[in-house]
This record gives structure tokens, C-alpha cells and sequence, in this order.
């Protein structure tokens, strides 16, 4: 046999998937062959530290997250049972840009209806009806939000959290799944914009403490850089104890341990 | 008596038994953990991805058709994430500090085996190119069967062994020149 076919078959002999005959060929080869014996064993030595290489455990977190998504899909997978007869009849019902259309047609009528009320027509039935059609036109962000933060793409998520902006007085269903995307969603950049859709509402004492307390549980660095800024402009005390925490923790990165190193000048 | 095999559960997941892909989660979630872990070196990505990828066990469950192993099929997808993260990775580079080259000490749980040995092979493990640490990845680390791998990265099976042939001989290379 020669050399090069000794290579060749370097790793399914190591492996022991050679028949016999062509086993015992290599072994005579590599008896007078003292290249091939050295590369065998370096083969198998690089072999034996791959396979004595151990599974690092993930943390805790993706197990319950992983129950969490299955639970709510399961949840899902049964309402959406329940109105398959709706679907049937109304094909586009579960398209969220139809919803995100039919928005914006209510906006413009809105607006139409702003308008004509502007040329005069201001007695106190129009201004209800004003004041209803707005607060349609709110309901339906809210919903094309909490339907949108389901999506898979990270850009439609993004998407979702901006429509909390145009929300001048969201309720607390709202600041809830805001706070949960903060401290939850996979995406950095989601993340990101629901911690700067938070800080608009951050004047409420409860929406407040969720940023402080998120600032705890952030390990991004760029979260950790943000929700510092937002609390230190707020002058939040509370903040005090989660950012000694970042400045302790050895794995911050110095830039963020910097930032948090200024804020206390700030809020001390 | 073996425990029941990965498509008879993908089975009743795709007839609407959704809680049955709890047991696919016990079965891999550790193992597509440390598949991305290998990828991408971040811990916080790797999970990431983990969790995004049961999240599309589920929801493209009827992708799977049968033809393959559940196996194949979910490392299939594991492989498809990680490129769409590369893609969207390279897109943020821009906008956003790079949070990727963030070190994150991954030896500290390893005691395997003298740690200099261990970093010296993870050294050497980045010199290879893409392919050759996914194929090195998949067969070596991850254990599955070349006709799996041809199924997930779709070439041949000697050509898959011929790849995985020169990417240990120059892993051993470079491993043994760094002595």
C-alpha cells in the first residue's frame, strides 16, 4: 500500500471502520514506514482531545424560556383551532399587515374626520365620535403590537415596539410585555428598542422600577451602557445598587464599568 | 426496551402534540447549545440560537417531511440560523459596537484535559476554514454519521469524507507545529 492511500484511510482505520484485510495492509505499511506511523499517531492524538472535549451546560434560562415559548404556542396552536371557522370565512383574518392596512385606513379617516371637524363642525357628537375613532386607532397598534412581537424576524419585533411610541398613554397590559421584551427577547436589538420605548413612560414610579431592576438582569453591555444612561438622566437613585453591581462583577467590560463608574459621580 | 425513537415523536408533534417536542428539547438542547458554541465562541449567542430554533422546530414543523432522520432535519435548521445570524451579524457590524469579539471565557468549565492542550486545539480549530470546522464540528464533536452530514450540508458522502480527511490533517498540523 502506498502512502497516500494510508492517509486516505487514516481516519476510518482510527476509527475502526476497515475490514480486515485492508486493517492489517496499513499495519504493514506502517511498520517500515515511519512518516505514516507519525502522522497516525498526531491524527489520533487530535482525535482523542476532540472526543475528551465536554458539553458546556447552557444556563438555566434556556430551559425555562424553552417552556415558556411552548407553553404559549400550545396555547396559540388551541385558540387558533377554536376560530378556524372564522378563518374559513375570512381568509385574510390572521394577516398582520391587513390589520397594520386597516390601521391606517382608520387613521386616515381619522384624520379626514379631524378635518371636516376643524371647518366648523365642532358640536360635542362629532368630538365623541373623534375621540372613539382615536382610541380605535390605539387598540389597533396595541394589537398589531402584541401580535407583531410574536414574529420570528427581528425587524418585525422592532417594528412592534415602535408602535408603543405612537401610544400616548399606554395601559399596563402594554408596559407589561415591553418590560417582558426588555428582559426577555433573544434580540439585542429588540431589546434595545424596548428599553428607549420604556424610557418615555419612565415619569410612572412602576415602569421606573422595571428599568432598575432590568438593569440587573441585562449582560449586554450595550443594555447595560443604555439603561444606565436613561436611569442617570432621571436622577434615579435606585439605580445606585444595580450599578455598584455591574462595577463589582468582573466580567463587565471596562468600557461599561467606566460608564457606570461616572454615573455614581451623578447620582451620589 | 430503547426509548422511543426522535420521528415517532416528530410525528405526533406534526399531528398537533406539541408538548411531545419537550422531549426533542431534553434530548438536544444541550448538544445544539454547544453546536453554536463552537460556531460562534458566545455563550449569549449560542443560546440565542438554541432557543430560536425550537422556537422553529415548532413552528415549521410540517418542514418536516419524513424522508430523513429528525436528526438531519434539525441540525439541517441549526446550520440554516447560524448563516442567517453570520448575514445579520455582518449587516449590524456597522451600526452597533461588536459585541461578537466580547471575550467570554468558555475554558473555565472544561477540565477535560490540561487547559493548554485545550486552548491550543481551540487555536488551531480557528485556523481551519468554515467548512472544514462545520464539517469537523458536526462529525467529530457532534457525532453524526457522514450520511447525516451529507443530508444537512447536501454533497456527497466520499466527498464529505475527503473534506473531513484534510481538515484533520491540517488541524494536526497546526496543532503539532505549535509545539
Amino acid at each position: 500500500m502506498k502512502c497516500e492511500e494510508v492517509e486516505k484511510l487514516m481516519i476510518d482505520y482510527l476509527d475502526k471502520n476497515l475490514k480486515e484485510d485492508i486493517r492489517l495492509e496499513i499495519e504493514k505499511h506502517i511498520e517500515t514506514c515511519e512518516k505514516c506511523l507519525d502522522d497516525l499517531r498526531d491524527s489520533q492524538q487530535v482525535l482523542n482531545f476532540i472526543s475528551t472535549d465536554q458539553m458546556v451546560k447552557p444556563d438555566d434560562s434556556l430551559r425555562i424560556n424553552f417552556y415558556h415559548m411552548l407553553h404559549s404556542e400550545i396555547k396559540k396552536n388551541e385558540e387558533s383551532n377554536d376560530s378556524s371557522f372564522a378563518k374559513a370565512i375570512i381568509p385574510w383574518y390572521n394577516l398582520r399587515h391587513y390589520r397594520i392596512a386597516a390601521a391606517v385606513a382608520l387613521l386616515i379617516c381619522g384624520t379626514f374626520i379631524g378635518i371636516l371637524l376643524h371647518a366648523g363642525l365642532s358640536n360635542s357628537y362629532a368630538s365623541n365620535e373623534l375621540k372613539q375613532l382615536h382610541s380605535e386607532v390605539s387598540d389597533l397598534k396595541k394589537a398589531s403590537m402584541f401580535t407583531m412581537l410574536k414574529e420570528e424576524s427581528s425587524s418585525d419585533r422592532i417594528q412592534a415596539v415602535r408602535y408603543a411610541d405612537d401610544l400616548d398613554s399606554p395601559d399596563p397590559n402594554v408596559i407589561d410585555v415591553l418590560v417582558k421584551t426588555l428582559n426577555n427577547d433573544k434580540n439585542v436589538n429588540v431589546r434595545m428598542a424596548a428599553a428607549y420605548a420604556l424610557s418615555r413612560f419612565a415619569d410612572r414610579r412602576a415602569v421606573c422600577d422595571s428599568l432598575v431592576k432590568s438593569l440587573a438582569l441585562q449582560n449586554d453591555p450595550i443594555l447595560q451602557v443604555t439603561l444606565i444612561n436613561i436611569l442617570v438622566e432621571r436622577k434615579e437613585k435606585s439605580a445606585l445598587r444595580p450599578i455598584q453591581a455591574i462595577i463589582a462583577n468582573k466580567k463587565t467590560l471596562k468600557e461599561v464599568r467606566a460608564v457606570a463608574e461616572n454615573s455614581l459621580r451623578v447620582l451620589i | 426496551m430503547s426509548e422511543i425513537q426522535d420521528e415517532i415523536i416528530m410525528q405526533h408533534v406534526k399531528d398537533g402534540n406539541l408538548s411531545e417536542m419537550s422531549e426533542l428539547f431534553e434530548r438536544y438542547n444541550v448538544k445544539l447549545y454547544n453546536y453554536f458554541l463552537k460556531l460562534t465562541r458566545n455563550r449569549l449567542i449560542s443560546q440565542d440560537l438554541t432557543q430560536n430554533l425550537f422556537y422553529r422546530m415548532i413552528r415549521y414543523k410540517n418542514s418536516y417531511k419524513n424522508e430523513y432522520s429528525v436528526k438531519a432535519w434539525i441540525y439541517q435548521m441549526a446550520r440554516n440560523l447560524h448563516i442567517d445570524y453570520c448575514k445579520e451579524e455582518k449587516r449590524s457590524e456597522a451600526l452597533f459596537l461588536n459585541t461578537d469579539t466580547y471575550p467570554v471565557d468558555i475554558s473555565d468549565e472544561i477540565d477535560g484535559f490540561p487547559e493548554d492542550d485545550y486552548e491550543k486545539l481551540e487555536r488551531s480549530f480557528a485556523a481551519l476554514n468554515n467548512e472544514q470546522r462545520e464539517l469537523i464540528i458536526l462529525s467529530r464533536y457532534q457525532g453524526l454519521k457522514y450520511e447525516e452530514i451529507s443530508h444537512i450540508v447536501n454533497q456527497s458522502v466520499p466527498a464529505i469524507k475527503v473534506a473531513i480527511h484534510r481538515a484533520i490533517k491540517q488541524l494536526r498540523g497546526i496543532y503539532f507545529k505549535q509545539i
